[in-house]
């Protein structure tokens, strides 16, 4: 689960918790620019996919800020 | 600080060639009333209306009910703030009420453009839906104002609540000379310091996250309403109105906020029962976990700072907002403050709690009931003969139907009794 108020999913007992930015944008932030936008949604996005990927025992929370994920940018084409 | 409060009770409320109180009859120069109103270039349209307990009228769309008050004496004046008025601290001097009436806003404008959190809000002067709200027991005195269409919505908010403050500017003047039949002193006297130091924390919602704006229209403090770390009020200031100002529901409106049965139950035992410390006023809808936590934390270290050894919390709101209150509470307790929230509940749909984030420092609470009309099972509203404001309301999720008010209309959305102002009991069966 990806949520700002991250604690409010820990305390309903979500099992793997992503911390997002804001209630009002919680995948990413208009204010940093599109680019950065991207890449911070990016980043959230990708923190998900390793916390899906990760065994937990107990409520965990995964921070995009503190993950090291590959900030590489794919572009579909 | 000492504050005289000069009640003047009204019985009733007519239209006359002068604006005048008299042994409990107020009378209203309509014509010079409503040319004061159109006087602001932005109020394209402006009617006013009397209301009576138990006449077969309904009053929609309701954006704001208002306490006619006046300072006479001391300094500023009272709604201090709201649109633009002076910004000077009240709480001092003499203030003169109206009691037992109302200046009820009624308007089209919505809150603000962000979607959601419509006006949804109906005063029926009689049946079941006018035995729950208390505005309804009060002599009505609407105002039907509609803004130029072209301005932009913080703009037609701030006009048509200005023009419900000529009114009660206009209308609490009557009593500027006259001497009160009932006077009170409000003051917090040094009081017997073995009583126990009691605070208010009073969580007001900000619309700023929701609308985008720093100054979209709500409940304000001295006119603000943005997002802002907690204030201490003297309750004077409150009584003066510096805490004013609709939110969504019947019962987070300027009326009720001066009339608060927890401020006012909180001030009068005083030096009996407690000591009175104060209210903190905390704006809730903070957007992060660090945010609500950090003001939930400020709020129980100014709490503690000021003595308190008992807290009671209110709010006015609902969601994702109870954390921060809530928060608070668990801050309070872990400061040795014992902390009471009084707050209404939400539907118990399947095993998921009433309250969003249920902690245990919140162990002492009263509830005020089901927020939802739907959870209340509160019947639909009968048809009325008379309709003071909008003769058509939008209905359903897509607000692409319009049926007409004077019928039995479904109850307003949410009851949300913040205060504890209710007439609603329970069985336990």
């Amino acid at each position: 689960m990806i949520s700002a108020i991250y604690n409010l999913a820990l305390t309903t007992g979500a099992n793997r918790v992503v911390r997002g930015a804001r209630i009002e944008h919680v995948c990413g932030d208009p204010h940093l620019g599109p680019e950065k936008d991207y890449a911070f949604g990016m980043r959230i996005v990708r923190t998900a996919l390793e916390a899906i990927c990760t065994p937990v025992h107990e409520p965990t929370l995964f921070d995009p800020l503190e993950h090291a994920v590959p900030l590489e940018v794919s572009h579909a084409s | 600080m000492r504050l005289e409060v000069g009640t003047f009770p009204v019985q009733h409320v007519s239209f006359g060639s002068q604006t005048r109180y008299e042994d409990g009859h107020l009378q209203v120069n309509k014509a010079a009333l409503l040319a004061a109103v159109c006087r602001d270039p932005r109020i394209a349209s402006a009617d006013l209306e009397l209301a009576f307990p138990g006449e077969s009228v309904r009053i929609w769309p309701v954006r704001d009910v208002i306490e006619p008050r006046i300072k006479v004496e001391g300094a500023g004046v009272v709604y201090p703030g709201a649109c633009g008025r002076p910004i000077t601290t009240v709480g001092e001097g003499r203030t003169h009420r109206l009691a037992g009436m109302g200046i009820v806003e009624v308007s089209r404008v919505n809150w603000h453009d962000a979607g959601g959190d419509f006006v949804e809000i109906c005063l029926d002067m009689t049946g079941h839906w006018s035995e729950m709200i208390p505005q309804s027991k009060l002599i009505n005195l609407c105002l039907v104002v509609e803004p130029d269409p072209g301005l932009g919505n913080e703009a037609q908010n701030d006009a048509v609540h200005k023009a419900a403050l000529v009114v009660n500017d206009h209308v609490a003047a009557a009593t500027r000379h006259l001497t009160p039949p009932q006077r009170e002193v409000f003051a917090l006297h040094e009081a017997d310091p073995s009583l126990p130091k009691v605070i208010y924390i009073w969580c007001v919602h900000s619309p700023q996250a929701m609308s985008g704006s720093p100054t979209a229209f709500c409940t304000m403090t001295y006119g603000l309403t943005q997002l802002t770390p907690p204030w201490f009020l003297h309750p004077n200031e409150i009584l003066d109105g510096a805490l004013s100002g609709p939110y969504r529901t019947a019962f987070a409106m300027s009326w009720t906020i001066v009339n608060n049965p927890v401020l006012l139950d909180l001030y009068r035992r005083h030096g009996i029962d407690w000591q009175f410390v104060g209210v903190i006023a905390l704006r809730t809808e903070w957007t992060t976990q660090h945010e609500k936590q950090l003001m939930a934390n400020q709020t129980a270290k100014l709490a503690k700072l000021l003595g308190a050894q008992g807290a009671i919390v209110t709010w006015d709101a609902g969601g994702n907002e109870f954390i921060e209150v809530v928060r608070t509470i668990q801050a309070c307790e872990q400061l040795g403050i014992k902390t009471v929230f009084l707050t209404s509940e939400d539907d118990a749909t399947e095993a998921a709690p009433t309250m969003l984030e249920p902690l245990p420092e919140a162990n002492a609470i009263v509830s005020t009931s089901f927020f939802k009309s739907k959870t209340l099972e509160i019947p639909d509203l009968p048809p009325v003969e008379r309709v003071i404001g909008l003769q058509q309301k939008a209905i359903g999720p897509l607000r692409d139907q319009f049926v007409p008010t004077a019928g039995s209309l479904p109850p307003p959305p949410r009851y949300d009794d913040h205060y504890g102002f209710g007439s609603l009991s329970c069985i336990e069966y």
